[in-house]
């Protein structure tokens, strides 16, 4: 809840800082796989919040992108959905992971 | 029309949580954050250090609980600076809450400021509060599997403390499954066993933490 709360108000200060008069129609969120941060939450906590905001009435789109693990130990480049403690080829714990842990804002589309 | 705002959700805490770490730093204080379920002994975790810790460091502590004043009081009893802070129903704190609480500690006369966290090994993985340090407690009665079902907040600490080792004749809990997971998780991360009950590793914990402060302080 406290995360829509945030984003709530991201929304209204950066509909604020644009001056543009529209209703906000979309919201473009991008939640990565290894953020721990669970999408239906997100949308149950946005149902239940966003009617009294600036974002009432919005459709919100969620892009959920995979994390990439790669391994120093067999050289294996891998996506990944979910926090790996080893290689998920050889077991290594010599990896390194890039991406999947986003929480971001992308964009917010208002009425023309 | 489209707004392209790219930006992190929780950017207004990370924001604050930066401008807590650099006001702590500031003034000469090394802020800890203590996470752990609830039960897992930080508060008693806390009197064992503090014990200790005197007379060499101040510390000074805000208590995050969903409601009631217990711990503030049993650091009153000890007569520790403290501040309790109630979330009336927040799983977790964050930077703003810090920000506000810390107004009620004299930071020019404490060289350590603890937050103890509200017990939750979720939400506050999530959330930093400005601190130089974190440290999860896990006690021996949770189980040793807990860093497989959690593993982000024992990933974003700095140390593991391990407590209620006096317990371990009576429970199934693998201290060396638990350090290898840690390692794993955390590589760069320091692991404690403690018992707050008999004292047992308390001493080695102290140690770490003064060398910690005096690290800040340079």
């Amino acid at each position: 809840m406290s995360i829509v709360q945030a984003l709530l108000e991201q929304v209204q200060s950066e509909v604020e800082r644009a001056g543009h008069p529209g209703r906000v129609v979309a919201l473009h969120l991008v939640i990565g796989r290894l953020s721990g941060v669970h999408v239906d939450a997100i949308r149950f906590g946005f149902d239940v919040l966003s009617s009294d905001s600036i974002a009432a009435g919005a459709a919100l789109y969620i892009e959920c992108p995979k994390a990439r693990c790669h391994c120093a130990a067999c050289g294996g480049e891998r996506e990944i959905d979910e926090i790996v403690i080893g290689c998920p080829d050889c077991g290594s714990a010599a990896i390194t992971i890039r991406g999947g842990q986003e929480l971001l804002l992308q964009s917010i589309e208002l009425e023309e | 029309m489209k707004i392209v705002a790219a930006k992190k959700i929780l950017k207004a805490n990370d924001q604050l949580a930066s401008e807590n770490r650099a006001e702590f730093a500031r003034e000469g204080v090394l802020c800890v954050n203590l996470v752990g379920s609830p039960g897992c002994g930080k508060t008693t975790l806390l009197e064992a250090v503090f014990a200790q810790l005197a007379p060499t460091l101040s510390p000074s502590v805000i208590e995050g609980d969903i409601a009631g004043q217990v711990d503030a009081e049993r650091m009153e009893r000890i007569g520790i600076p403290v501040v309790q802070i109630n979330t009336d129903g927040m799983c977790h704190l964050e930077a703003s809450m810090i920000a506000a609480a810390a107004q009620g500690i004299d930071l020019k006369n404490v060289d350590m400021l603890w937050i103890e966290n509200v017990g939750n090994l979720v939400c506050t993985a999530g959330y930093d509060l400005g601190e130089h340090l974190r440290i999860v407690v896990l006690s021996t009665a949770e189980g040793d599997d807990k860093l497989i079902k959690y593993p982000a907040i024992f990933q974003r600490s700095d140390a593991l403390v391990i407590t209620k080792t006096d317990l371990l004749p009576y429970l199934n809990f693998d201290v060396a499954q638990a350090r290898a997971g840690m390692q794993r998780l955390a590589p760069e991360a320091r692991v404690f066993e403690v018992s707050a009950t008999t004292g047992h590793g308390v001493a080695e914990l102290v140690q770490w933490l003064v060398e910690k402060q005096a690290a800040a302080r340079d």
